[in-house]
This record gives C-alpha cells, sequence and structure tokens, in this order.
C-alpha cells in the first residue's frame, strides 16, 4: 500500500541499505510530502534509524539514492536537520546546554568562526521553546532523560531548517513533555516545514501524525494516516512471518525439542 | 636546594631554553591528548607513541644526521603508517580495534627497537643521543633541535584553538557533525595528523616507552576538576606543563638521567592528586557525599520508624525509648545513637529522661516520608501494575529522593488518595 506525495520533499529511489553486506533495508521506494508530520513506524530492528541515517548520508548506500528537495542531499544540507537518537552519545561529556544547542548553529558558522552573540540569542530561544530555558549553564551530565532529548530538540530548532528528521524523540518523555514537542512540531508543519519522526507507540501515533510509513525491513506502507493506520497494515507490519518464526522458536524452546546432531 | 636556585633563577640561558622546550612540548601534547582522551582513543595514542620509533631511526639511517626535519619526516611517515593500518584491520577483518592496536603496536616497536640495536652496533659517531628517544632527555633540547620541535609545538596549539569548536563537536557527536556537512573526515584526518606530531615532538622530552601517559594523563586529570572543555584543555596543558619543567630541571642537575620518567612520574602524581581530592568528581568528595547521603537515609528512617510507633497507639508525639524504636524497625545501636543525636541538634526531636520524642518540624517531615512511602506504592501498583507484595522495597529508596515538585504531581495523579495498596491510610 503506498501513496505518492502530491508535493514531494524526500524521495527514496529503490533504497537497499547493508551492515557488513547483510541487507537491513530493501528496496525502500516512497515520496513524503512537504508541510507533513510523519511517523515512521516499525518494530525493533526494522530499520527505522537505518532509513533516516541513510537520508542524512551517514550510511553508505547499497543500492539506489535520496533526493531532498528534489537536489542531491549535500546541495541542501543547510535545510535538513537531524535529531540522533538520544543513547547515540556519551552525555558525561564535558560541556553546558547551551554549548550544545549552539552547536546546531555550527554549519552557519562555517569553519574558523566563534558562535556570535546573535547564535547565542538563537540557541537561547530554542531553549525557551522547548522549556529549557533554566537550564541554560547546566552540565548535561546532570541532565534527565527526557531534559536531554528536549536540549536535542533545541539544538535541531536552532539550525532553522525546512525539514526534520527525528530520531524518537518521544522516548522516555512524560506527558508534559510529550505534549510540549508534539505542539511545536504541529507549529513547525503549521509553517509548511516538514517533520519525520521515528515513533514507537502506536496509540499516540494514531494521534500525532498525519503520514505514517510502516517499515519492517521493507516498505510495507505509506500514506495518509487514514489510508495507511489499519489493522491489516498493522498485522502485516508486526506480525506475519516474523510471529510465526518467534511462535516456532518458542514452541522449540518450550518442547525442548534436541538438536539436530543428538538423532 | 642551591641548584633549586639556581635553576628557577634563569641565570644560564640554555636552562631557559631548555625549560622553554619542555614545558612548550608537554603542554602541546597535553592539549592535543585532550581530544584523543575525549573520543576515548588512548590506546590508539599509545600505538602511536610506539609505532614512530622505527620511522625515527630509518630517517636516521638513510639521512646518515640527526638533523630533526628528518626525524620529524621519518617519524611522522611510521606514526600514520600504523594507523591505517589499524583502520584496515578493523573495517576489513573480523579482528577488534584493540586487537589491532596491540598487533600494530608490538610489531613496528620491534622493528624500531631492532634498527636502534643495529645503528648503536654500526658504530656512527653520529649516533650518539638517539637513543634518548626511548626515555627522553629533556636536555638535548638545544640549538636548531629546539627551535624544528618549539615551532611545530606552537603550530599544534593554533591548529587546536582555531578548530576547536569542530574538535569539541566531532569528539560528542560525530554523526550530528556530518549531518550537519563538517568535513568530518578530514577534521578527523587532521586530529590524527596532530596526534602523531604531538607524538614526534613530546618525545624529545618523554621519550616513544612513556609518550602515551604524557598524551592522556594531563586529560584525564583535567577531567577531574571541571566540566567544561575549554577549561578542561587549558588545564591540562598547564598540568602538561607543569610536569615538563620537572623534567627540564631534573635534566640540569643530573644531566645523566633520562627525563621522561621523572616528566610522566610528576604528571601521574597530579593525576593521582586529582583522583583523590578534586571537588564533586574526586574519590573523597563522593566518599563525603555517599555518607551524607547515608545518614540522611538513616534519619528519615528513624523518622518514619517514630511515626509508625506513633500510628500505632494513636500518640504521634508520646516520648519513645530507645528499646521501643529497634523494636519496630532494627537500626544498627551506634548508627542510631548518632542519628538521634544529629536529629536533636537540628531541632527535629527532643529528649526527656533518656526517652525521644517528635518537635512540630519532626512530626512534619516523618509524616512526609510516610506519605511518599505509600503514594509510591500505590502509584507503582496502580500504574505500574506491579504486585503489592513486591512494591514495599522500591518505596524504601524512592521515599527518600522524590522531590516536592514530584510529591505534588503523584498526589495530584493519584488524586490524594486515602490509602495505599495495603490499605494503610496516607497522612497529608
Ligand atoms: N552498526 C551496525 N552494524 C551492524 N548491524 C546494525 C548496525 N546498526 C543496526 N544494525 C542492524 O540493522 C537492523 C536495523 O537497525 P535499526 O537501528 O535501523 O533499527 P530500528 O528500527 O531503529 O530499531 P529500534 O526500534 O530498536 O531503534 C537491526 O537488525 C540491527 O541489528
Ligand atoms: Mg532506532
Amino acid at each position: 500500500m503506498k501513496v505518492e506525495a502530491q508535493e514531494p520533499v524526500v524521495e527514496f529511489h529503490d533504497l537497499t541499505v547493508s551492515y557488513h553486506k547483510k541487507p537491513v533495508l530493501w528496496n525502500i521506494d516512497m515520496t513524503l510530502p512537504k508541510g507533513a508530520l510523519i511517523g515512521i513506524i516499525g518494530p525493533n530492528g526494522a530499520g527505522k534509524s537505518t532509513l533516516i541515517k541513510s537520508a542524512m548520508g551517514l550510511l553508505p548506500l547499497a543500492s539506489g539514492y535520496v533526493r531532498i528537495f528534489d537536489e542531491a542531499l549535500d546541495d541542501v544540507r543547510h535545510r535538513v536537520s537531524y535529531v540522533p537518537q538520544r543513547e547515540s552519545v556519551d552525555w558525561d561529556f564535558p560541556t553546558s546546554v547551551l554549548d550544545v544547542v549552539l552547536m546546531g548553529r555550527y554549519a552557519k558558522l562555517g569553519l574558523l568562526t566563534r558562535p556570535r552573540k546573535a547564535d547565542k540569542e538563537m540557541a537561547l530561544n530554542c531553549l525557551r521553546k522547548v522549556g529549557m530555558e533554566a537550564y541554560v549553564d547546566r552540565q548535561i551530565s546532570q541532565l534527565s532523560g527526557g531534559q536531554q532529548q528536549r536540549v536535542f530538540l533545541a539544538r535541531a530548532l536552532a539550525q532553522e531548517a525546512d525539514l526534520y528528521f527525528m530520531d524518537e524523540p518521544f522516548a522516555g518523555v512524560d506527558a508534559a513533555t510529550e505534549a510540549a514537542i508534539l505542539s511545536i512540531m504541529q507549529e513547525m508543519t503549521a509553517q509548511g516545514k516538514t517533520v519525520i519522526v521515528v515513533h514507537h507507540d502506536l496509540q499516540s501515533a494514531a494521534e500525532f501524525f498525519d503520514w505514517i510509513v510502516l517499515l519492517n525491513m521493507r516498505l510495507v506502507a505509506s500514506g495518509p494516516i487514514d489510508k495507511v493506520f489499519t489493522n491489516e497494515m498493522l498485522q502485516e507490519t508486526y506480525g506475519g512471518k516474523l510471529t510465526v518464526l518467534a511462535e516456532v522458536g518458542e514452541l522449540v524452546r518450550k518442547r525442548q525439542i534436541p538438536s539436530r546432531e543428538k538423532y | 636546594m642551591e641548584t633549586l636556585q639556581e635553576f628557577f633563577s634563569f641565570s644560564d640561558p640554555s636552562i631557559i631554553a631548555v625549560t622553554v622546550g619542555a614545558v612548550l612540548l608537554s603542554a602541546s601534547s597535553a592539549v592535543v591528548g585532550t581530544f584523543t582522551f575525549l573520543k576515548k582513543k588512548a590506546l590508539v595514542g599509545d600505538a602511536v607513541a610506539h609505532s614512530v620509533l622505527p620511522g625515527i631511526c630509518l630517517a636516521f639511517i638513510l639521512s646518515g644526521t640527526k638533523n630533526p626535519l628528518w626525524l620529524i619526516i621519518g617519524a611522522f611517515v611510521t606514526g600514520w603508517l600504523s594507523l591505517v593500518i589499524i583502520d584496515n584491520i578493523t573495517l576489513k577483518t573480523k579482528i577488534k580495534e584493540d586487537t589491532a592496536i596491540a598487533l600494530i603496536l608490538s610489531v613496528f616497536f620491534g622493528i624500531g627497537i631492532l634498527l636502534l640495536t643495529h645503528i648503536q652496533h654500526s658504530g656512527n659517531a653520529a649516533q650518539t643521543g638517539l637513543d634518548s628517544f626511548l626515555f627522553g632527555k629533556a636536555a638535548a633540547l638545544v640549538g636548531k633541535d629546539l627551535q624544528v620541535f618549539g615551532i611545530v609545538a606552537i603550530v599544534l596549539l593554533v591548529t587546536v584553538a582555531l578548530f576547536f569548536k569542530e574538535l569539541k563537536l566531532i569528539a560528542f557527536d560525530a554523526s550530528y557533525a556530518k549531518a550537519l556537512g563538517l568535513p568530518v573526515k578530514g577534521m578527523d584526518l587532521l586530529l590524527t595528523s596532530l596526534t602523531v606530531l604531538a607524538v614526534v615532538t613530546g618525545i624529545q622530552a618523554v621519550g616513544v616507552v612513556l609518550m602515551a601517559a604524557m598524551l592522556i594523563t594531563p586529560a584525564a586529570a583535567a577531567r577531574f576538576w571541571t566540566n567544561d572543555v575549554r577549561i578542561m584543555t587549558v588545564l591540562a596543558a598547564i598540568m602538561g606543563g607543569v610536569s615538563g619543567l620537572s623534567g627540564a630541571y631534573v635534566s640540569y642537575v643530573a644531566p645523566a638521567m633520562p627525563t621522561g620518567p621523572w616528566i610522566v612520574m610528576i604528571i601521574s602524581a597530579i593525576a593521582l592528586t586529582s583522583f583523590f581530592i578534586a571537588p564533586k568528581r574526586g574519590i573523597i568528595s563522593r566518599g563525603v557525599q555517599q555518607r551524607r547521603l547515608q545518614r540522611m537515609i538513616m534519619d528519615e528512617n528513624l523518622l518514619k520508624e517514630l511515626y509508625h510507633l506513633g500510628e500505632k497507639d494513636a500518640d504521634i508525639y508520646k516520648a519513645r525509648s530507645i528499646e521501643e524504636i529497634v523494636e519496630e524497625r532494627f537500626f544498627p545501636k551506634d548508627r542510631l545513637r548518632s542519628s538521634l543525636r544529629r536529629l536533636r541538634r537540628e531541632g527535629f526531636i527532643t529528649k526527656e529522661n533518656g526517652h525521644w520524642r517528635y518537635t512540630e518540624a519532626g512530626r512534619q517531615k516523618g509524616q512526609r516520608v510516610v506519605k511518599l512511602h505509600r503514594l509510591w506504592e500505590l502509584y507503582l501498583s496502580k500504574y505500574m501494575k506491579i504486585d503489592p507484595d513486591h512494591v514495599h522495597e522500591d518505596a524504601e529508596t524512592i521515599e527518600h529522593i522524590i522531590t516536592p515538585e514530584l510529591e505534588k504531581r503523584l498526589e495530584k495523579m493519584l488524586e490524594y488518595p486515602e490509602v495505599d495498596p495495603h490499605e494503610e491510610k496516607i497522612p497529608y
């Protein structure tokens, strides 16, 4: 089930990505619409992080390509922003909240230039947006998980991009923070920006997103939520072969069927 | 003592030269090493340090001189080569990075020693002093050598200062830096080159064998004192510089003595001291914090038990004997006594003929702990669907760390419940 976007900002063309020659994403081919809040959904290990990493040019592609704003990524990098999974960095790094958010300005600054006053103001604004203004000078090692998430979000906002890829921005945040982050995203899409979010919770996904991408190593579905977010599609994403395999494995374990050598 | 005065009066111009050189070299390796440390690449530093030896020897054999420029070039080549090979082994085979590092380090160093022995036996007159590359000799830093190595050290410092923001970002979050479009590959290459250069210059003072310590130890020591990369880098430079100074001094007092071990001993002493006495991160300070926390928990538990006793016979403010308290819940006698004394001093309880009684403030504090305990039990069983039999243990810790804000949120979320899962009343 696939719906092509009317006004595409991202195009995945026959994309295959492998780790150590073993493909983890197969032939992803889809377009994603401008100004939408897009959810990428699938089970653990489905390749969601891999998909957005390859869109950001962080992984070598086995085949296919990604085009953004109908151009090659390198020509439009300044319009694209990325929020990595929170666990991807060592939060014991000796630096402050403000410093991390300022990193979002580095691309605009270029090499050899220090952040200027205007950049600091911008960073402070972004911190305010995510409700973290009280933590400007806090060491990042002293933040809670939800606060770390918001700092990463503020850093991405500081880039002033038109397209955002976010890897599980809602992971481990409380209800209030979730609502705050969601309203920031909705504000951004209202301004015509596109926000692509890896998400885990099916229940809230139904409320959050305009457009859904269902992924499980291959593209199961991509389209407006009312068309794609059906029981049948979810079954195909989460169930199918995988559950059968898991069930068989469980049976083997329970019955303690001896391994073949023992016959 | 006399020599100390003599040395620090810097009356002899050669003392100044050697001192400036040793300080500069040590400080610049410390600064570059800060990023090696932050990227958790300490082992790589060690590999480079050992791998420059064959380069130095080869350069000497081929050029026949001890001209520092040749030696730097030779060292640079083999230092680099070792890194390239390590990268390729890790990338293309199943061998893990640490194994690859150990492998390359020993092979390169072995070849280096072999060449060095060969040179020593060849009877070349110019070879005297080449073996000071093994353990370092700050006193050898004179004339042209000093100029060349001094310039390299300054180049290192300036380069790090110029690219500080990029180096910091890449050490913290390389994939984000890449997503921003920063030249991450180029910067990695730069840092590697800086590391090799730092090693090449540093070995004049410290020697090949101990050079890795000179890269990493100042950064590790500085990390204890600060949470800011900038301050950390400056501190590392200062600590490195101080140990370099000590090396120069040793060289002056005992010209036959290798300086490397001395420099490394000083920097290690600095690191060890930092490990113990640094505020917050130091081990003593952590111990103090730990003790403070233990005391707080003990005090709160004691106040809680007074409340439990009060609940039982519906007389909260009744004076209690130590035996009564211990019967309600076992506490080691000595800790119980010191806790009682502390609580009395702080005004939470009073003592009347050997019995202990709540003050108003004590009652409030005790009641709050009881409330938090029961609220948390309820929260666990209601929201996390944990069996009521299993919630007590968890609440025993959580009751001491819930903040007033969290307390309010819990109360609201649970709608000011009357009783906990064990039907015990939640006091407000
Ligand atoms: N660096 C890596 N090297 C080898 N295999 C990897 C690597 N990163 C991911 N994989 C594999 O690729 C597959 C997809 O991983 P990916 O991280 O994209 O999944 P995900 O959908 O983001 O999962 P999660 O929900 O757990 O975050 C998994 O099977 C994983 O084991
Ligand atoms: Mg993931």
